[in-house]
């Protein structure tokens, strides 16, 4: 399944690079797309601003197919303060901008799997594909509002994996 | 020496697993299981001929079969029951889409679409196909010799259909598996590979010919037989050709107790249905699965054991040491 989420992270990662290329996190001191997944990053004592940040959570397989399918489950937190320039004012728009981003993001709903462990990435033979998001209500904690969606993502193993 | 027991309970086990072999059309053969020998078989490796479609689902069996009492005296008291009619049903979903699971979970032929030549003019079941090549001698089912101009036309990854010119036969057509029944002479020179089930998916192309990724059902090219590229398949509403098959369905049990059904001969009894099945069973307009769902019409056979007509044998491998 790590090929899976390493694939389904890349896509999101170069897809927002297209969708508003501004949006970046300097991280351990390079300048970054802003999307990172949390489980291959330092812990973080809170969650930062204006970045996409994927939590893999629940993971299930079905063996009787062919190929063994994997659906793991992948929830996507964002959340923002708005901008200084507008005092924070602005905060519920920049909160919309992300949920378009994010639905643009994630469409088409497949990618082609690669395994990143080679150098260059090298092609599998199948793609990872995944849901529509189920977008969460947004949560207000005094300036920030913060919001995650859940998205399935699947996955056939392949040989050697 | 002696051996510990145990009382079993009613077996448990999750889903079914589907092997099917190609009844001689021509002679009405069916392939016939011996739950004896061969009940403890593989299931990943099934005796020959049989072919695993994998596991299914929903797999349900509907006796159709009907007594009758016969009654005698006054007032009439039942005498003794005769069995009035012989039926039986089965259904089920195929869990892949493959060339043999669509042909099953179809009620007519299963056509190849051919690869196109080039300007044909547009058919439904496929344009005027691309000339077809000859396999030289020493191929093997695995293995298609061809001249290096012919093996140029393929590429890794393509769909091959192998068999012989189609010659104005009538009748059942296709061996070793009966793809269609031709009433009236064809002139479509490609037809026997249009409904071939002899067809494979190439892995490797070489100067001296093609590499399957897997043997073809019917072995090594026969003599005639000749290769053409598939693009895809196609199967029709309609339509007066049945697919017959010899299917075996297994139950594995958790304690090892395995429960066999063999049907010497079924028919499929209805077209071609699908059913879309949610990933999620918590968003359930997302992301469905599209599974093949199969009818079929239990025909009878004569067991040579006794005269009996049947439609299905239903075996028992108990679990080892359990309680009979």
């Amino acid at each position: 399944m790590q090929n899976a989420k390493d694939s389904f992270y890349v896509a999101l990662r170069t897809r927002l690079t297209t969708i508003n290329p501004e949006r970046t996190i300097l991280l351990r001191g390079t300048v970054r797309p802003g999307i990172l997944v949390e489980e291959a990053e330092a812990p973080f004592s809170q969650l930062p601003n204006d970045v996409f940040i994927l939590r893999w959570q629940g993971l299930g397989v079905d063996m009787d197919l062919d190929s063994t399918m994997a659906a793991a489950e992948c929830e996507i937190l964002y959340q923002t303060c708005g901008t200084q320039s507008f005092g924070g004012l602005d905060r519920g728009r920049s909160l919309s901008a992300m949920d378009e981003e994010l639905v643009a993001m994630l469409q088409p709903f497949y990618t082609p799997k690669f395994n990143y462990t080679a150098t260059p990435p090298a092609a599998m033979l199948t793609q990872v594909f995944w849901d529509e998001p189920g977008l969460g209500p947004i949560v207000v904690q005094r300036d920030r509002l913060s919001r995650s969606a859940e998205v399935m993502v699947y996955s056939y193993q392949e040989q050697g994996e | 020496m002696a051996a510990n027991w145990y009382s079993a309970p009613a077996p448990v086990a999750r889903r079914v697993r589907g092997y099917f072999a190609p009844v001689n059309r021509a002679t009405q053969t069916p392939v016939l299981f011996d739950p004896a020998q061969q009940g403890g078989f593989n299931l990943d490796a099934p005796p020959a001929p049989w072919i695993s479609l994998g596991w299914i689902q929903e797999f349900q069996r509907k006796p159709g079969s009907k007594s009758t009492p016969v009654l005698a005296g006054i007032p009439a008291g039942t005498l003794e029951q005769v069995r009035e009619t012989l039926q039986a049903q089965v259904s089920f979903q195929f869990l892949s889409w493959t060339k043999l699971t669509m042909a099953l979970a179809t009620g007519s032929q299963h056509l190849n679409l051919l690869a196109p030549a080039s300007g044909a003019v547009a058919e439904a079941n496929g344009a005027q196909a691309s000339p077809a090549v000859t396999p030289q001698s020493g191929s093997s089912p695995v293995s298609i010799l061809l001249s290096v101009a012919d093996a140029a036309t393929f590429a890794p990854g393509s769909i091959i259909a192998l068999d012989v010119d189609y010659t104005g036969q009538t009748g059942f057509v296709g061996a070793p598996i009966a793809g269609a029944y031709v009433r009236q002479a064809l002139t479509d020179v490609d037809y026997v590979r249009r409904i071939t089930f002899n067809v494979a998916l190439v892995s490797q192309v070489n100067s001296s010919g093609l590499v399957l990724s897997e043997s073809l059902p019917g072995g090594a090219p026969a003599a005639g037989a000749k290769l053409q590229a598939v693009t895809g398949f196609v199967d029709r509403e309609g339509g007066s050709f049945y697919q017959e098959w010899s299917a075996l369905f297994v139950m594995q049990g958790s304690q090892g107790e395995r429960i066999l059904f063999h049907y010497p001969r079924l028919q499929t009894m209805a077209s071609a249905e699908e059913m879309a099945i949610p990933l999620d069973g918590k968003n359930k307009s997302g992301q469905a699965r599209v599974l093949l769902k199969g009818q079929y019409l239990a025909l009878p056979v004569t067991d040579p054991l006794d005269g009996e007509h049947v439609v299905c044998y239903r075996s028992f491998l108990p679990a080892a040491n359990a309680l009979l």
